[in-house]
């Protein structure tokens, strides 16, 4: 008996092991071998499987020559009927490739951050995963390229000429595949601007001011914003920054890396955010009720025709357009206009990249390019969904909403559009801002400056590791 | 065949022999591996510059400790939590033990009210706040709707927008939910109380605040120590509310410990000093709980 005694033991300590072996990792080993990979060595891999090294042109039938295959991809966001990435986009795949298998994982976003560092740290990760442009959020490409863990997509045929794709461009390389953009503005009740006198949108700061100033006149409610949620300050401070800061210097936030600029160099955030503390000075937008109102409490109260004005971004053009209380008056959409002119925070949506230890990396490729060629099937179903914003390929312009954001895609074209400031910030400044400008408006003697410093503070503390 | 004689100071009996410990081990194994090494791990990257994703990192000594000490974070996020704490507890023991003390009489539709005291804390804590987000909302939220019902300015009712009333108003929402599992647990211990002792104490002339007071109280003083000590540590770990309902704001009013945790981790992407941050409360948490323990202990003694 004492013998299986023994025999029992060691197998439970094995397993123990094994187990614990799985959960921990080899930190140093496991990034090197990734980095070694996404520079194209090509190396074995420590878990016995063989990466490949990209090439300067990918093989265009790699999927037709790998036999059955099954490629894996993860995205965040919440499934919605006939979903585009877990329904439409693996039916119509394996109508173009009957070897090809796709297999989407959709997960809320939160989910989706911490199943994503999960299968990274255990080098699992699925062979294409959603990224954000730049710095932005926990899956930004800029931090995951520098890891390691994407593949560079210079090769791919949809992504060639195109002049947009700085923000997802990380040490000369193309790491994300974005056919979308992303805009910031505020959307309008036509009716209750024509009751107030309104007759056209505001094209300078000082003609933005009149409006709210004859809405409120008129009993009318200016802007409803759910400040509750903090990161809606973003929607209104970045397109002042876009045309205060960047359409002066667009190369602000890199030389904020470098020392060279300053959150608190005068005429840049505190004109911004002493322009955005005007409109609750006012009472254009009334911090008693912002600040306790959420996100989608504030959308409800615009379709509900209670305010005039909402500063919100395209992905939330379905909501903010949906039938409320007020039933369907007509909404317009528009640049909120500056000091020195109309600029737009108009940028480059989240996309796809390739995980640099894939197994398939020119198959993957390959589905990309097809994906994204602007004709394909799996093009035209993503554009048919309405939830992303192209700005080339068939249909671009036909999308819903597509007139709503028209006037930003003309201004993006002339050169008037700029990222999302917190693209470019190490994550974490923003919510600084928004805490530190809530303060203020909330009454709490927190000044503009107060702001500049706690920003500048916080972005050197998080450059400082 | 005679049974081996035990041998002294062996606490294995026949029905519990030794090899029943082996039994243990998928258990002992499971918790070592999912509870303990990670809490282990928390202290090694605790002292690393870890952004969560890059696995290239280095060790960087105290610094983290240095950076969530001299920032003003910790100060900030422990005022509020024990500021959360303290109301909780006082309030939901209160209450929990009021409710308790009048469902355990002999009152019509007992079962039904306990059933409903207890209704809350079925719910989870989402699915709360969120309700409790509409319940505050400000001009057409139930409470405003109410004021308004009445004559008042629903609108000038914003308890979550308020710099003031935030914490108090999530802190409410907790109470809510809690105070039945509170109720639930006093209600046990009330019932243990033999009902000669009041008889007794009826017969000797006690009235009912002497008899709470010198009779009650005293015999259920061990299930105060442990609601209180549990109420303690749920108000110490509060993360839920301030994320679901406020988002830690307006500005950082409701930001408690586990939250700020949570926004170094998973905002600031700093997992190293969101480790040394959960080391220092988890430090911190120990020693209330434990200074509150010794105390409660005693005066269970003393009563």
């Amino acid at each position: 008996m004492k013998w299986k005694k023994v025999v029992s033991m060691i197998c439970v300590t094995a397993m123990a092991l094994g187990m614990l072996a799985g959960c921990g990792n080899d930190s140093k080993e496991s990034d090197n071998s990734a980095k070694e990979d996404n520079a194209g060595a090509g190396q074995g891999e420590e878990d016995g499987k063989e990466a490949k090294a990209p090439s300067e042109v990918y093989d265009h039938e790699a999927i037709e020559n790998a036999g059955d295959i099954t490629i894996t991809i993860m995205v965040s966001g919440t499934a919605y009927e006939n979903d585009f990435e877990t329904e439409q986009l693996p039916a119509l795949a394996k109508e173009k490739w009957p070897n090809l298998t796709v297999e989407v994982t959709k997960l809320p976003d939160d989910n989706y951050y911490t199943s994503l560092k999960t299968k990274l740290a255990s080098g699992e990760c699925p062979d294409i995963i959603l990224t954000q442009p730049m710095y932005a959020g926990q899956n930004s490409c800029y931090s995951m390229a520098e890891a390691g863990y994407l593949t560079p997509l210079n090769d791919l045929d949809c992504m060639a000429g195109r002049q947009d794709l700085a923000s997802v461009t990380y040490n000369g390389d193309i790491v994300t595949a974005s056919n979308s953009i992303s805009i910031l503005g505020c959307y309008y009740n036509k009716d209750l601007f024509a009751q107030a006198g309104i007759e056209s949108e505001p094209q300078t700061w000082d003609e933005f001011l009149e409006a709210c100033k004859k809405l409120q006149d008129a009993g009318i409610q200016p802007i409803v914003m759910g400040d509750k949620d903090q990161y809606v300050l973003q929607f209104g401070l970045y397109q002042l920054a876009a045309n205060e800061i960047y359409s002066q210097n667009p190369d602000f936030d890199t030389q904020l890396r470098t020392g060279d600029t300053s959150f608190t160099d005068e005429g840049t955030w505190d004109t911004v955010l002493e322009m955005y503390k005007t409109l609750y000075d006012n009472k254009y937008i009334d911090a008693s009720q912002s600040l306790g109102y959420g996100a989608s409490q504030a959308i409800t109260d615009f379709i509900d025709g209670k305010a005039a004005m909402t500063f919100d971004g395209s992905f939330n053009a379905t909501a903010l357009t949906a039938e409320g209380a007020a039933g369907s008056f007509e909404r317009g959409y528009f640049p909120i206009p500056g000091t020195k002119g109309v600029y737009t925070a108009t940028c480059l949506g989240a996309g796809y990249s390739i995980y640099s230890k894939s197994d398939y990396i020119d198959e993957c490729k390959e589905l990309l390019d097809y994906w994204m060629d602007g004709t394909s099937d799996i093009w035209k179903a993503n554009l048919a969904t309405g939830r992303i914003i192209a700005t080339y390929g068939e249909g671009a312009t036909e999308t819903p909403n597509y007139d709503l954001f028209a006037p930003f895609v003309a201004l993006m074209n002339e050169g008037k559009g700029f990222y999302w400031c917190n693209q470019a910030w190490p994550a974490g400044t923003e919510t600084e801002m928004e805490a530190l400008f809530s303060e203020m408006v909330g009454g709490q003697g927190t000044t503009v400056e107060d702001i500049t410093q706690g920003m500048q503070d916080k972005f050197e503390d998080l450059l400082d590791d | 065949m005679a049974k081996k004689p035990r041998k002294a100071g062996s606490y294995t009996s026949p029905v519990f022999t030794k090899r029943m410990y082996f039994f243990l081990i998928p258990a002992l194994a499971f918790f070592l591996i999912f509870w303990i090494y990670p809490v282990l791990q928390l202290f090694y990257y605790s002292v690393t510059d870890f952004n969560g994703i890059n696995y290239d990192f280095d060790f960087v000594g105290m610094k983290n400790f240095v950076k969530v000490l001299s920032n003003g974070t910790l100060s900030n996020s422990l005022k509020n939590t024990l500021i959360y704490a303290v109301v909780t507890v006082l309030v939901s023991n209160l209450i929990g033990l009021a409710i308790a003390m009048i469902l355990n009489t002999k009152i019509r539709l007992k079962g039904l009210f306990r059933t409903c005291a207890y209704f809350p804390a079925l719910f989870s804590a989402i699915v709360v706040g969120f309700i409790w987000s509409y319940v505050y909302m400000p001009g057409s939220g139930m409470i405003a709707g109410l004021i308004n019902l009445f004559g008042g300015d629903g609108s000038a009712f914003n308890p979550l927008g308020n710099y003031t009333t935030a914490l108090f108003a999530i802190a409410a929402v907790e109470i809510w939910k809690g105070f039945g599992t509170t109720m639930i647990i006093y209600l046990a211990g009330l019932q243990t109380v033999d009902e000669s002792l009041l008889e007794a104490a009826r017969i000797d002339g006690c009235t009912e605040w002497q008899m709470i007071r010198k009779v009650k109280l005293p015999l259920i003083s061990s299930t105060i120590t442990i609601n209180v000590i549990l109420s303690v540590i749920a108000g110490l770990k509060a993360f839920d509310y301030s994320f679901i309902m406020t988002n830690g704001g307006p500005g950082k009013s409701t930001k408690t410990l586990m939250f700020q945790v949570y926004e170094t981790a998973f905002t600031d992407m700093k997992m190293g000093r969101a480790s040394a941050f959960s080391v220092m409360a988890f430090a911190f948490i120990i020693l209330v709980t434990v200074f509150m323990l010794f105390f409660l202990n005693r005066r269970e003694v003393e009563l």
